[in-house]
């Protein structure tokens, strides 16, 4: 074994880049909750970008039990010596991601590595839990990391079912600000704000997509994350821009989001 | 009518044609760039590694699709008719629990569609002698492993969820695991007590 979780708060699991092409089995794709972030962590630690990291909504620390590299999404490669430990927390963002130099060793299991806490695979990652490294191979060392992307408005696209929505419903979605409830989690993500108008249209069980902004008889809206049903009954009233969605996804819990056409 | 209707810029939802979910599952994922088919009741989504393209040739032709040449397994779950909610069906029904399971056991049902959760299959086949509307009330936790029946559908929770049907029974058998779900599109599925 290679190193040894000391300590783990909140949501803390190994992911990778999920389970696509379940979907008719009601397996929603899972993985990282922001990719983009997933690949910054692996490219520093030079990994291929979809090797196993520990993906954290909350606070990690890990000790080395020998001599290893590690890298996050916001810091680059450094050594870790036997003993060393390293603590990281998701905060100022929601998730951060913590990478070790060959990636970490975990089952290949329906064709993933990640958790898929929805459907029983993986779990929680707890203190005193252990893990060895892959051993992938190193890759060429990361281009300069993007800039962190500005705080713009998060594009959507409008919604397929306008008649289940009161008049005016998307305009409320567009012109208010929303906060990000800590009820939120890797299947929704919560929206606190203005409520939106529903229509008297019955509700019916649709597939739905990741990013798709679901409105329940409340109000209050709800993005679906990696973890989302494959169908519901709750009419969505607009989808996160898939460009956009790692940037909504990144609004620490309590941050407040805009939306733009 | 070839029509649909964006799901996002990964996906696209069309009206279901009127063929087997087995049927268009197979015939959608052929199309190129599609990673992803979910068939629902009255409505398919097609998802796309990219952007989607979409010839409207390819809609046009699933009504015509031929049938999956897999006729799709048998698969029996064993059941015991223990739910909490069996007598209350029962009386709701003007009928002794006893012909619940009968008639709930002695039916052959089909895998009609796959949603809510992982492996969760909506059978048809419901004898029309055992159709009720929704629990009022849903629960917010059924155990996993619970057999339920709620319109003319039958299902087996795979996982500990919330829920609004009625609960007359549990499977002996885990619907979800490491090797993926138990029942598949089109699959036959009895319950044997």
């Amino acid at each position: 074994m290679t190193l040894s979780i000391v300590r783990a708060l909140g949501l803390v699991t190994v992911q990778d880049l999920g389970r696509p092409g379940r979907m008719h089995e009601a397996v929603p794709p899972g993985g990282a909750l922001v990719v983009d972030r997933l690949i910054a962590a692996n490219r520093a630690a030079r990994n291929p970008d979809g090797a196993p990291a520990l993906e954290v909504l909350g606070q990690l620390a890990i000790r080395a039990e020998r001599a290893l590299q590690v890298a996050t999404d916001t810091a680059p490669l450094r050594e870790l010596p036997a003993g060393g430990e390293l603590a990281i927390a998701s905060e100022p963002r929601r998730v951060a991601y913590l990478a070790v130099r060959g990636g970490l060793d975990a089952p290949l299991v329906l064709g993933g590595r990640g958790a898929l806490l929805c459907a029983g695979l993986g779990g929680l990652v707890r203190a005193g839990q252990r893990f060895a490294t892959a051993g992938l191979a190193e890759t060429a060392p990361p281009a300069a990391p993007a800039p962190d992307a500005p705080d713009a408005p998060i594009r959507l696209i409008a919604g397929p079912d306008p008649a289940s929505f009161a008049p005016g419903a998307l305009d409320v979605l567009l012109a208010s600000e929303y906060r990000v409830l800590p009820t939120s989690n890797r299947v929704g993500t919560r929206l606190d704000g203005p409520a939106l108008p529903r229509s008297d249209a019955p509700e019916v069980s649709r597939p739905m997509v990741l990013g798709a902004i679901e409105v329940p008889r409340d109000g209050v809206p709800i993005v679906l994350g990696p973890e989302h049903p494959t169908t519901g009954g709750y009419p969505i009233i607009a989808v996160v821009a898939r460009a956009d969605l790692g940037r909504l996804f990144s609004i620490r819990l309590g941050g407040t989001v805009r939306f733009t056409r | 009518m070839a029509d649909w209707i964006a799901l996002g810029d990964r996906a696209i939802r069309f009206a279901r044609p009127p063929r087997s979910a087995r049927t268009l599952t197979r015939a959608v994922r052929a199309w190129p760039g599609v990673i992803d088919v979910v068939v629902a009741r009255t409505e398919v989504a097609a998802y796309f590694a990219a952007e989607p393209r979409v010839d409207p040739a390819w809609l046009a032709a699933l009504a015509t699709a031929p049938d999956d040449p897999d006729p799709g397994r048998d698969i029996a779950i064993p059941a015991r008719y223990d739910g909490p909610d069996l007598a209350e069906v029962a009386a709701a029904l003007g009928r002794h629990a006893d012909d619940v399971r009968a008639l709930h056991a002695g039916a052959t049902y089909t895998v009609e569609t796959m949603g809510f959760s992982p492996g969760f299959g909506y059978l048809a086949g419901l004898p029309a002698e055992l159709e009720l509307p929704r629990r009022t009330t849903p629960r917010t936790r059924v155990p996993a492993g619970s057999i339920a029946i709620a319109g003319l559908h039958t299902a087996v929770y795979p996982f500990d969820s919330p829920g609004g049907w009625h609960l007359i029974g549990t499977a002996g058998i885990r619907m979800f695991g490491p090797e993926g779900a138990v029942l598949e599109l089109g699959d036959r599925v009895r319950f044997v007590p």
